[in-house]
């Protein structure tokens, strides 16, 4: 662990008394233009984001995530219960001067090119000429956008769009950021800049809540997940030991002989040998999640979360 | 042109006794109550009784406690800018170009053999930038938010710290920059285009050495005859409202003219205008008389009997009209018979003192119909004191308190002038015409100003078509809204819209009551008119009324806007803007923006 990833830990440790996303029995219904009842979207979601964690909501289409991170930001109303951000509620609009949110595609103005979108969005902070200024220039390159700084955002590609997207998010420099599925539409490398970058930021000490179903990104970067299906939670915990098994141990061993191989199994009953890791092996996320989803198909309603 | 006496007052006399201030305040009270009812009957629903009330309550001390005091000045002017952006790289700038197209081929089209050109070229112009202004209005508000919904963009807004009144704001500010821009340029292209088309200049057509009288050159449709004066200078005679001044030079022993420009066109004359009486034909005060037009602005006076129009001028005094009293007029003559065609039906003009013991001679004239009528009164005149005759000072004699009476009389038997308060006004010089084009435009500005407004207020909950309709809807009541109040009133004869519709089809006349052979039907139907009118007349006063906001006619009818009717309009514009951003407010801030 590096000194300045300790410091934020540390940092974190101190403040995580007060979660930065609290949502209580949070839930919504759809209704149509006559108020009748259309689809459950969420069913009394309860959660917690401390601060300085990467926390990642999982499902399927459909499951509830975006109306969570939809409810979470104000952009929908809860029909039950209350979702509170930083404390504040989340209709409250002075919670958004510290959160930075990066929608599911990214819904920028087109006819704006990267300068002028990242200008217009530090202007809507109240932001002074200079600093926005040294924001706009730091974030472009950020994202790696410098060559196509003064092209209009309708002729960026989708991976591009989704840099500029984020560099919005950011703009603010936000202790909070919601990123509604980040790697859609990236490319591998990408997709591996997009991950790092969110490392980086959970180094700096921002808190993010971030949606996927690539499950591979979630396993990759979250501390810990919500795994979401049909509106309701069906588990919640740190990723490591979600994925572990427990009644499985794994040996990774290196230059030994087919003969040596056979040896080792009577090395092990008689405790010899020079035994490289011993550990409980991981499944994959996506094991996990196939596993839920099957098994919440078979039996609906609320799966036991510790 | 049309003035209406409510149109006359000051300012303060508007908002104040005329009831604007009152109006407002009673559309504001009343779209509160409703707006109240309306959204507790919603919350009530969806979250019960006390709840719904509860929640109510919070979202309007939320507008007055949280997002008033923080809506910012620079987020208004950031979004604004987007809105401008937005609008240009939308391409509106072609709405200047089929206006700029327009002006090109205009002047194959115009009639410059017209009796007053200038007028027509100033309603041209003015009407088509109104109409194009509106438009553009009407299509930059009502679509612009309805599209951020629904591309979500929005969502990169709502998340940021940015209240709804800086949504609105920005918004009706930003189209407002881009209308402002588009109207200033094409004011400019205007006036240019204006003036050039009417001013024009003659030479002389050749004359003997010495002669008193002699033509002008056909130049622009028209020639002039013209008069020299004893001092070497000529006037010309008045052809097609102008005339021009000729000076006279000698240039290597001969004569060179030199023609002015036109005078008595282009111009902005101030108006003082007075209160109108009437007398009946047995000289006892009461009404004029109804000849039978359906339109009662103006009302008549029969000739040679003691009916007499009598206007009453306030304030009249030596430091506003110096030594001589230039009263105009355009008085309508009603003809029952045909009469000396030639000359006219004469009238005269008296002057008399307010307690009606001094007054001056006759002053005849013979009534010039659609036309304006000059007449210079000078300092001193003729008249009579207690019926004794004597000079007099108009200012020492006739004006008391400062008061003056000015009466008109129709002196041909059978004959009837006809009038209404604006027709006879006394002239206190003239305004610089360019400016009062500008105030012109200014009106055309307020019009724009509201249509965004209202068109940025529908849009906040409707789809952008639906809200363009909306606004269109809006902007036709407050067109025709003085006809639905002029139904219920009965100053349009022929009742309400149930009525219309069974005169049109068994084809009553409108002016004799209805006929339907049972009076309990034809109550009905009344008391179903007037529940009708009095609902669209409610509507259409709570919906700003734009033919008053329109004052092209003051422009093209050569007559200065008051400053006191600009600063009305301009109040009632911002009165628009302050509550449909407030109502906007409400929309944005209980909606959901994503679904």
């Amino acid at each position: 662990m590096s000194a300045t990833a300790e410091s934020t830990a540390a940092k974190s440790s101190k403040t995580t008394s007060e979660p930065v996303i609290e949502t209580r029995n949070l839930g919504k219904i759809y209704r149509d233009f006559w108020g009748r009842k259309k689809v459950y979207a969420l069913k009394s979601l309860d959660i917690e984001v401390k601060q300085g964690e990467i926390f990642g909501l999982l499902g399927p289409n459909g499951s509830g995530k975006s109306t969570t991170i939809k409810l979470i930001l104000g952009l929908l109303f809860p029909t039950s219960g209350r979702a509170f951000v930083f404390g504040k509620d989340s209709t409250d609009v002075r919670k958004n001067e510290r959160v930075g949110y990066l929608p599911e595609e990214s819904y920028l103005y087109k006819f704006l090119n990267a300068e002028e979108t990242l200008d217009f969005y530090g202007r809507l902070f109240e932001m002074p000429a200079e600093e926005r200024r040294a924001r706009t220039e730091k974030l472009i390159k950020m994202v790696g956008l410098e060559k196509s700084r003064r092209r209009q955002l309708r002729e960026y590609s989708k991976g591009m769009t989704r840099r500029i997207g984020l560099a919005q998010a950011l703009i603010n420099e936000p202790d909070l950021l919601v990123l509604d599925e980040p790697t859609t539409g990236l490319d591998p490398l990408g997709s591996r800049d997009m991950k790092d970058l969110i490392l980086k930021l959970r180094d700096e000490g921002k808190t993010i809540l971030l949606c996927s179903h690539q499950l591979a990104d979630v396993q990759d970067v979250c501390d810990r997940v919500a795994i979401l299906h049909q509106g309701e939670l069906k588990e919640l915990g740190r990723v490591d030991s979600l994925l572990k098994v427990q009644d499985v141990t794994e040996v990774h061993a290196k230059g030994l002989s087919d003969e040596a191989k056979r040896e080792i199994q009577e090395v092990i009953k008689r405790h010899g040998g020079e035994v490289l890791t011993v550990d409980n092996p991981t499944t994959t996320m996506e094991e996990l999640f196939l596993d839920i989803v099957r098994q919440s198909e078979n039996r609906p309603g609320h799966r036991s979360v510790e | 042109m049309r003035i209406d006496p409510d149109q006359m007052v000051t300012f303060w006399e508007w908002l104040i006794p005329g009831m604007g201030l009152l109006n407002g305040f009673l559309l504001v009270v009343t779209l509160a109550v409703l707006g109240f009812i309306v959204c507790y009957v919603i919350a009530a629903r969806l979250y019960g009784p006390a709840e719904g009330f509860y929640v109510i309550a919070e979202v309007m001390s939320k507008f007055f406690r949280e997002d008033l005091p923080n809506t910012s000045l620079r987020r208004i002017a950031a979004l604004a800018r987007l809105a401008f952006q937005e609008a240009l790289r939308r391409k509106v700038l072609a709405i200047f170009a089929v206006f700029v197209v327009g002006l090109m081929f205009a002047g194959w089209y115009l009639d410059p053999a017209a009796d007053d050109p200038a007028k027509l070229y100033i309603s041209f112009v003015m009407t088509s930038i109104n109409y194009m202004m509106l438009l553009l209005g009407l299509f930059l508000s009502s679509f612009s938010l309805p599209a951020d919904i629904k591309n979500r963009t929005i969502y990169t807004i709502i998340t940021k710290p940015v209240r709804p009144t800086e949504i609105v704001l920005g918004r009706v500010l930003g189209f407002t920059l881009v209308g402002t821009l588009l109207l200033g340029t094409m004011g400019i292209l205007s006036y240019v285009f204006v003036t050039r088309g009417i001013v024009h200049y003659h030479e002389m057509e050749p004359m003997e050495a010495n002669a008193r009288k002699g033509a002008s050159t056909y130049d622009a449709r028209h020639s002039h005859t013209v008069t020299f004066l004893e001092d070497g200078t000529g006037v010309t005679d008045e052809v097609k409202s102008h005339r021009h001044t000729v000076s006279v030079r000698e240039v290597d022993g001969k004569k060179v003219y030199n023609f002015g420009p036109p005078e008595g066109t282009l111009q902005a004359r101030i108006p003082v205008f007075g209160v109108l009486r009437f007398t009946q034909r047995d000289g006892s005060i009461g009404d004029g008389i109804n000849v039978g037009y359906e339109s009662t602005y103006r009302k008549y006076i029969d000739g040679a009997s003691l009916s007499s129009a009598i206007w009453t001028f306030n304030n009249v005094d030596e430091s506003s009209f110096g030594d001589q009293l230039n009263i105009e007029m355009t008085i309508t003559a009603y003809r029952t018979f045909k009469g000396d065609i030639v000359t006219g039906v004469r009238g005269s003009v008296i002057l008399r003192s307010p307690d009606g013991k001094i007054e001056s001679e006759r002053f005849p004239f013979i009534v010039k119909e659609y036309q304006v009528d000059r007449m210079e009164i000078p300092r001193t005149v003729k008249g009579f004191r207690d019926g004794q005759p004597q000079e007099l000072d108009i200012y020492k004699d006739l004006v008391q308190d400062g008061k003056l009476e000015v009466i008109i009389r129709c002196n041909d038997r059978s004959q009837y002038f006809g009038m209404a308060p604006a027709d006879l006004y006394l002239r206190k010089g003239d305004a610089a015409f360019g400016w009062n084009f500008f105030k012109g435009f200014l009106g055309i500005w307020f019009q724009m100003v509201i249509i965004i407004c209202f068109g940025v207020m529908f849009s906040t909950f409707l789809t952008g078509p639906v809200a363009m309709i909306a606004t269109l809807a809006a902007l036709t009541l407050g067109f025709f809204g003085s006809l639905a109040s002029g139904a219920l009133s009965g100053e349009i004869v022929g009742g309400g819209p149930i009525q219309s519709l069974i005169r049109t089809v068994t084809q009553q006349s409108p002016t004799i009551p209805i006929d339907l052979g049972s009076e309990r039907l034809e109550e009905a139907i009344r008391f179903g008119d007037q529940g009708i009118l009095g609902v669209l007349t409610a509507l259409t006063s709570a919906l700003p009324n734009f033919q008053s906001l329109n004052t092209a006619d003051f422009v093209a009818f050569g007559i200065n806007i008051f400053g006191g009717l600009v600063a009305r309009h301009g109040t009632i514009t911002f009165g628009y803007l302050v509550l449909t951003t407030i109502v906007s407010y409400f929309f944005l801030k209980t909606r959901e923006f994503a679904a």
